[in-house]
C-alpha cells in the first residue's frame, strides 16, 4: 500500500505583533535623552567643528584648517609632556585612591554594629566641595608654614616642598585622594557585596575558607562588574583632571604637573586658541572612548 | 535684531556647557553680529539730559549697554564707584547701564566673547590689550576719540599701548609705575643705614636683614605663574627685553640673550647662593603682599598703588619705604609701566558705541577722577600718585602719605619701560625656567632658557609671525 505522503504541515502565521509606542516609558526616557543630546553629543559634534577651524571667536568659525590644528599640537612637545603628566597621575591615581573604597566597602561589610554610622562617615568628605579641599591641602603643603612639615619636623623628618619640589608635586596632587576617596564608591561596593547571597558565604566557610580567600574568590568575582563601572569612571575623572590640579599648581612647578585638561584651558584662554583647544579635547575624547572600548572588550574575553 | 538676540544666547548658553563638560566647545553658527549691516543705523547721539533741548528721555530710544565695572560687594571704594555711576544714570536718562562683576578674569572675559556675551564695555590691562586687538575684539575707536574735545585731556603717550597702525582701539582708564618696598623698621634693626643701588648691594642688604631680624625673609621672590612679570625687570636691568617688536610686525624672542640668561642666574644666586627668598617661592602674588604688610619680608616688588594694600591691612604707613630698582650690570634699572584702558566691543552697534563711549568719556572727566581721589584721601585709602589725565593733581590728595615715599616713587618712575611685547601668550614658556632655577640648584639657566626659547618660537611665535605676514599680505 503506497503512503500518499501527507501534504507538509503549513507553517502557522506567526502571531501578529502590533508595533506600540507605550508612551509612559517614553516621557519618563524622554528628558534624559534630550538632555544628552544637548548637553553632550551635540557638544562633542561642535568640538569637532570647530576643531577644524583657525576658529576666530568675533566671527565664527574662521577659516577651515582642516586637521591642521591636529598635527600641530601632536608636534609639539609640551602637548606630549603633558600627555605624559597626565597618565603619570592617573596612574599613581590608581596605585593609591582606586582600591581604597574597595577595601572600605569590604570592612564596611563586616560591621554589624553601627553600620549606617559609618556609612555615612564615609560619604562626609564626599560632600566637602573639590575646590575647598584642594585649598586646604594647598595650606597643609605650604613648605613654610603648613600642617605637614610641621608635624614631620616635630619626629625630625623634612621640611619637604611638597607642590614645590617638582619630583614630588604628582604624587602630592594625587595624596588627597587617599584620604578622601570614599563617597558614593563606597556604597556601590558595599551595596554589590551585600547582594552576594549569605548562603555562599556560609558554605565557604564550612569550606574553611578563610578572610582572604573569601574576598579573592567570592567578593572581588561577585562585584567584578561593579568595579569595571567604577573603573571606566575613575579613569575619565582621572584623566580629565582640572579642578583640583588647577588649584594646587596651575600645571608647575616648571610644568611638572601640567596636564592635557589645563593645556586645553591654556590654549583657549591664555592664548585664544580656539580651534586649538578643541582639538586637545576631541582628542583625549577618543583617548578615554577607545581606552573604555578596550577595558569592556577584556572584560567580555574574561567572562 | 530677534536673529542677533537669539544667536547670541544660543552662542553662550553653548560655551557654557562646554566648559561645563570639559570639553571646549562653542557654536559654529554665525555669529549674526554683523556690524557692516547694522553701521547705516544713526548713532543715537546720547547727550547728557542738562544739554537736552526737548524731553530726551520720552523722545529718545534708550540704549542699553553693559559695562564690566560693579565693584565687588567689600570692595573700598564700591560707594565712590555707586556714586558716579548714579551720577551718570541722572545725566544720560536715554542710556542704561547694566553694571556686572568688574572681578571678572581674562579667562570669563574670552568665554563672554566666545559666547557672545561680550560686553559693551570693559577695561583690560595694557598686555591684555595687545592680544584683543590682535584677536579682534576690540573696537576701533579713533573717529570717537578724535571728535572728542576731552582728547587732548590725556597725558603724552597715554594711548601708545592702544594703538596699532594709527588706529586707537582703547582710552586711558589708570596707569601705575614699580619699584622696591621695604620695611623701614626691619632696615632699621638691622643698621642699614642707605638703600642698594645695584645687585650686589641689594642681595647683600636682603642678607643683612634677614640676618639681623630672625624669623623674617629678606626678599619676597615672585615665583609663581605670573613670575615672568618681576623677571623682567631684571632683565632690563641686566639690559635686554625678553621680545622685540620688528618693524613689520613681527615679533622676536630674546630669551637666549646675554641679559636674560644674567638675570636668570642673579634670580638662581638669590635662591641658592645668597639664601635671602622664601622657601616657598611658588607662593602668590597675594601671599607675597601678606609676607610683607605683616612684616615677615623686609623687601618686596610693587606697584605705586599697592601701598593702599599695605595701610589697607594695617600696616604702619610710617614704616612703608619705596626705592627704585637697584641697577644691574647694564647701569639701568627701569620702572615698568603699567595700567589699563577702557575698551568696547567691536559687536556693539553704532548707537550702543556712541553710548559706551560717553559712558567712559564721564568716567574718564575731571570731575569723576577728582571725586575718586578725594574719596581715598578721606576714607585713609591712599592715592596713586600717578594719573592718565593732565587736568588732575594727585598731589592735592597725597595728604597722610609719607613725603619720602611721594619722592621716591616719582625717582622710580624717571626711567619706565613697557611689559615685553606678547606677555599674555609667552608668559607659561617664560615662567617655565624660573621657576625651574628656583626649584632646582643644579639647572643651568641658559640650557633652560635654550630651551623655553624652542618651545615659544615653535609653538607661538611661528604661528603669530606667520598670521602677521599673511595680515600684512608680505
Amino acid at each position: 500500500m503506497k503512503l500518499e505522503s501527507s501534504p507538509p504541515l503549513k507553517a502557522l502565521p506567526a502571531p501578529r505583533t502590533r508595533f506600540r509606542i507605550r508612551w509612559t516609558p517614553v516621557l519618563f526616557l524622554l528628558p534624559s535623552i534630550i538632555v544628552f543630546i544637548v548637553f553632550k553629543y551635540y557638544l562633542i559634534f561642535s568640538a569637532v567643528q570647530i576643531s577644524l577651524f583657525n576658529y576666530d571667536i568675533v566671527n565664527p568659525p574662521g577659516r577651515f584648517v582642516g586637521l591642521e590644528n591636529y598635527f600641530v599640537f601632536l608636534q609639539t612637545s609640551t602637548f606630549w609632556l603633558a600627555l605624559k603628566n597626565t597618565f603619570i597621575i592617573f596612574l599613581l591615581s590608581v596605585a593609591l585612591t582606586f582600591w581604597v573604597p574597595i577595601v572600605q566597602a569590604i570592612f564596611l561589610s563586616e560591621i554589624r554594629k553601627a553600620n549606617g554610622v559609618y556609612r555615612v562617615l564615609y560619604q562626609i568628605p564626599s560632600i566637602l566641595p573639590v575646590v575647598a579641599g584642594a585649598l586646604l591641602w594647598k595650606w597643609m603643603y605650604n613648605p613654610d608654614s603648613g600642617l605637614f612639615n610641621y608635624l614631620l619636623g616635630k619626629i625630625g623628618l623634612g621640611p619637604y616642598g611638597w607642590l614645590n619640589d617638582i619630583n614630588m608635586t604628582k604624587f602630592a596632587i594625587v595624596l588627597p585622594g587617599f584620604f578622601a576617596s570614599g563617597g558614593i564608591g563606597v556604597l556601590l561596593y558595599y551595596a554589590a557585596i551585600k547582594s552576594i547571597p549569605a548562603e555562599l558565604f556560609e558554605s565557604a566557610k564550612i569550606d574553611g575558607c578563610g578572610p582572604w580567600r573569601r574576598i579573592r574568590s567570592l567578593v572581588l568575582p561577585n562585584i567584578r562588574f561593579v568595579i569595571l563601572i567604577q573603573f571606566i569612571s575613575f579613569m575619565s575623572g582621572a584623566l580629565l583632571a582640572f579642578d583640583n590640579i588647577f588649584i594646587l599648581t596651575k600645571g608647575g612647578p616648571a610644568d611638572a604637573s601640567l596636564v592635557v585638561s589645563l593645556l586645553i584651558q591654556r590654549s583657549a584662554f591664555e592664548q585664544s586658541n580656539f580651534g586649538m583647544s578643541a582639538a586637545l579635547s576631541f582628542f583625549m575624547f577618543l583617548v578615554i572612548a577607545l581606552l573604555t572600548v578596550i577595558q569592556f572588550k577584556l572584560q567580555k574575553e574574561e567572562n | 535684531m530677534k536673529r542677533y538676540k537669539g544667536s547670541t544666547h544660543k552662542r553662550a548658553a553653548l560655551l557654557t556647557m562646554s566648559l561645563a563638560f570639559g570639553l571646549l566647545t562653542a557654536c559654529g553658527s554665525g555669529n549674526g553680529n554683523d556690524p557692516a549691516a547694522e553701521s547705516a543705523a544713526t548713532p543715537a547721539g546720547n547727550t547728557p539730559a542738562a544739554e537736552n533741548t526737548a524731553e530726551p528721555s520720552k523722545e529718545a530710544a534708550i540704549v542699553e549697554i553693559t559695562v564690566w565695572d560693579k565693584p565687588a560687594p567689600d570692595a573700598a571704594t564700591k560707594a565712590v564707584a555707586e556714586e558716579l555711576q548714579a551720577k551718570f544714570d541722572a545725566a544720560y536718562p536715554n542710556i542704561k547701564v547694566i553694571h556686572e562683576d568688574e572681578t571678572q578674569t581674562p579667562e570669563k572675559f574670552l568665554a563672554a566673547v566666545a559666547g557672545g556675551e561680550q560686553p559693551d564695555v570693559f577695561r583690560p590691562s595694557f598686555p591684555k590689550m595687545q592680544e584683543y586687538v590682535q584677536a579682534g575684539i576690540v573696537a576701533d575707536i579713533t573717529d570717537l576719540i578724535n571728535a572728542s574735545p576731552d582728547k587732548d585731556r590725556f597725558i603724552d603717550g597715554a594711548f601708545n599701548m592702544a594703538t596699532r597702525d594709527g588706529k586707537i582701539y582703547g582710552v586711558p582708564l589708570s596707569m601705575y609705575s614699580t619699584g622696591v618696598y621695604y620695611n623701614k623698621k626691619l632696615f632699621e634693626t638691622a643698621g642699614i643705614t642707605s638703600l642698594p643701588a645695584t645687585w650686589d648691594e641689594f642681595a647683600a642688604t636682603a642678607k643683612t636683614v634677614q640676618e639681623k631680624n630672625p624669623g623674617t625673609i629678606g626678599f619676597d621672590i615672585l615665583g609663581m605663574d605670573w613670575g615672568d612679570w618681576h623677571f623682567e625687570y631684571y632683565v632690563w636691568q641686566a639690559g635686554g627685553d625678553l621680545t622685540e617688536l620688528q618693524p613689520d610686525g613681527t615679533v622676536k624672542l630674546n630669551f637666549t640673550s646675554e641679559a636674560t640668561v644674567t638675570a636668570l642666574q642673579y634670580y638662581k644666586d638669590l635662591k641658592w647662593t645668597h639664601k635671602v627668598v622664601q622657601s616657598n617661592v611658588l607662593q602668590s602674588f597675594e601671599e607675597n603682599n601678606k609676607d610683607f604688610y605683616s612684616g615677615k619680608s623686609a623687601m618686596i616688588l610693587g606697584a605705586s598703588d599697592a601701598y593702599n594694600t599695605f595701610v589697607g591691612q594695617g600696616m604702619d604707613p610710617s614704616v612703608i619705604g619705596f626705592m627704585p630698582y637697584p641697577v644691574g650690570p647694564a647701569g639701568v634699572g627701569p620702572s615698568q609701566v603699567g595700567g589699563s584702558f577702557w575698551a568696547i566691543s567691536p559687536s556693539a552697534t553704532p548707537e550702543k558705541r556712541q553710548a559706551a563711549f560717553d559712558y567712559i568719556m564721564f568716567m574718564s572727566s575731571k570731575e569723576a577722577f577728582e571725586t575718586r581721589l578725594q574719596f581715598n584721601k578721606d576714607n585713609g585709602l591712599g592715592v596713586n600718585p600717578f594719573t592718565v589725565v593732565k587736568d588732575v593733581d594727585t598731589s592735592n590728595y597725597v595728604e597722610g602719605m609719607p613725603a619720602d615715599f611721594l619722592s621716591a616713587i616719582r625717582k622710580a618712575a624717571e626711567t619706565q619701560q613697557l611689559e615685553y611685547y606678547l606677555k599674555s601668550s609667552l608668559s607659561p614658556y617664560v615662567v617655565k625656567p624660573i621657576q625651574k632655577v628656583l626649584l632646582d640648584q643644579n639647572a643651568d639657566p641658559l640650557t633652560e632658557l635654550k630651551a623655553a626659547e624652542q618651545l615659544a618660537q615653535k609653538e607661538v611665535i611661528d604661528k603669530y609671525n606667520t598670521d602677521i605676514l599673511s595680515q600684512s599680505g608680505k
